[in-house]
């Protein structure tokens, strides 16, 4: 181990700020750099080394299940509704199909309509693919559905084989998957296998066994057949901490299935939940250490906490690849504002969406703001999601707040901005508020509309006609 | 017409409400005279009401005694041509 020398750090002194924008350049979510130094991880007593930079170079992809996972958290949504949200991913992810596919469920009449329309808008991307579970009887649903890929649940714990299968062993248990895979060659449906409770699972007793085997039996088909393996870290186990053992350790599981069983990067898929708050940093994590695909669902929304939030796994995909890829980032505000209106609900400090999610409360920050939005925006929101930074009206606002609220609020820019002493009517009525009212409560938009009209006539009447979007 | 020294105390005395007698010229507008940050405020757009001038932002509120806010005033005056 070595040992911590202690330096001395002397001030580099300048007249001049330096704002590490090769970093927080602001036009894109700030950028995710790694040194050239070597990662390691330590795999059954020998040190592995892994490139993080390769994920520049590698086809790294989102892949949704909004209307799986996502649907299994919720009443169903309307045929109309996932053709809406489907059409709204594509045009997200883009032309490169940085949302490359979007799984459906197959069962009932509604499920297949709703396949059928989302094919007919005639997006490449995403691809759409069914779940199933592993029973040989439901390729025939997705051999009628003409899909190429299919899920299917290859729960692989031995919670989920003994307790909920009932199998009366891991050899009857993988014998019974690999007999549904084979069903899957022989209607030529590709075969997604999910390793449902993966992080809960013995990796050498059946995890590495079962899917060595699968690889076997991929050799006997074309390349656009061979089976991909979902890593389902179902009950949010998975950890990315260097050193953690399997089967929670994430970058383990990855260098197991990839080096080891040989599984290529582009056929692993990471699929977390977020029991324990980690399932951003998880998936992200999968990323680096080789899962070319990511699934997860809109705004996490999943069974129990949740899943990745695939617009979190967006940012994450043009941070660590330094360019948008053809992602339209806007449409995620979209996304949002849809789902809302159709019942969905939001948190208000949602990241990227949420009400609050860029509104500053106090007025030092508000100050900050005002001279400089870089100071408290984490980046352009205004271009990547449509949303200016807004700040919220209270007793710890101060003109600075009140100032910049009436600029955003009606959008002046430039020598149309309004300054502090221009509003000190404004100001005084929401000072009095909390000090001579003994108000509690942040001041709403409407309430602060109502008063500017009411106390600064001359501005509500050469503004008013520019209320910004979204105020 | 009264001076720009008066006219400056007559509105200090009546936005921070204080005694316009007991305004000494060297008296710092917050320390002295208790202004809080809305008050420095107000106390600029009444000056500018005052006065029919316009004062930028920054420096206005940078001004901190009285005596310093006469000279002020009196230049911005001067500058926009505004009789005092």
């Amino acid at each position: 181990m070595s040992t911590q020398t202690k330096k001395s750090h002397p001030l580099v002194n300048t007249t001049e700020p330096n704002l590490l924008e090769d970093t927080f350049n602001y036009d894109l979510p700030p950028l995710i750099h790694f040194s050239d130094d070597p990662v390691i991880e330590v795999i059954d007593g020998k040190p592995v080394e892994f490139d993080f930079n390769s994920v520049k170079q590698r086809d790294i992809v989102v892949t949704d299940t909004t209307f799986r996972d996502g649907q299994q958290a919720r009443p169903p949504y309307e045929i109309d509704q996932m053709v809406k949200i489907y059409d709204m991913l594509s045009r997200l992810g883009g032309p490169n199909g940085v949302i490359r596919q979007t799984e459906f469920f197959l069962y009932t009449k509604n499920d297949r309509e709703t396949l059928d329309r989302c094919r007919e808008l005639g997006h490449k991307y995403p691809e759409c693919t069914g779940w199933i579970r592993a029973v040989k009887g439901d390729f025939r649903l997705v051999k009628e559905a003409g899909l190429k890929e299919t899920g299917m649940l290859t729960s692989s714990s031995d919670y989920h084989i003994f307790q909920k299968l009932k199998f009366k062993s891991r050899k009857e248990c993988m014998d019974s998957y690999c007999e549904v895979v084979d069903a899957a060659f022989e209607a030529g449906v590709r075969p997604r296998c999910h390793l449902e409770d993966l992080t809960r699972a013995d990796v050498d007793g059946f995890i590495l066994p079962f899917v060595d085997r699968l690889m076997e039996m991929s050799e006997q088909v074309p390349d656009d057949m061979k089976v991909k393996i979902r890593l389902c870290d179902t009950m949010g186990f998975g950890l990315h901490y260097p050193n953690a053992e399997l089967p929670r350790s994430i970058p383990k599981l990855i260098y197991k299935l990839n080096k080891e069983c040989g599984v290529p990067s582009d056929r692993l898929e990471w699929h977390g939940h977020n029991d324990f708050h980690r399932v951003h940093a998880n998936a992200s994590t999968a990323w680096l250490y080789g899962c070319n695909a990511v699934n997860g669902t809109l705004f996490g929304y999943g069974e129990r906490c949740g899943n990745p939030p695939v617009e979190g796994a967006i940012m994450e995909y043009i941070a660590l690849k330094g360019h948008m890829c053809g992602i339209d980032t806007t449409v995620i505000t979209e996304l949002a504002e849809y789902m809302k209106s159709i019942g969905f609900p939001i948190a208000e400090n949602y990241p990227f969406v949420g009400r609050y999610f860029n509104t500053t409360r106090a007025g030092i920050h508000a100050g900050g703001l005002r001279s400089d939005e870089r100071i408290y925006n984490i980046m352009d929101t205004t271009k990547l999601l449509n949303r200016p930074p807004r700040v919220s009206i209270t007793d710890k606002s101060g003109a600075d707040g009140i100032a910049l609220w009436v600029n955003e609020f009606f959008g002046l820019e430039g020598d149309d901005r309004i300054s502090k002493i221009k509003i000190h009517k404004l100001a005084r009525w929401v000072m009095d508020q909390y000090e001579v009212d003994k108000r509690l409560t942040a001041i709403s938009d409407e309430e602060l509309e109502k008063k500017t009209e009411e106390l600064m006539p001359e501005i509500w009447e050469k503004y008013k006609g520019s209320v910004a979007a979204g105020a | 017409m009264a001076s720009v020294q008066d006219r400056v105390k007559s509105v200090t005395a009546r936005i921070l409400e204080v005694d316009e007698s007991a305004i000494k010229d060297d008296d710092n507008f917050s320390a002295d005279l208790g202004a809080e940050s809305i008050q420095s405020i107000e106390l600029v757009a009444s000056f500018e009401e005052e006065f029919g001038i316009e004062m930028d932002e920054e420096q206005a509120l940078s001004v901190d005694t009285v005596e310093k806010a006469v000279a002020f005033i009196a230049q911005v005056c001067q500058e926009q041509g505004v009789e005092v």
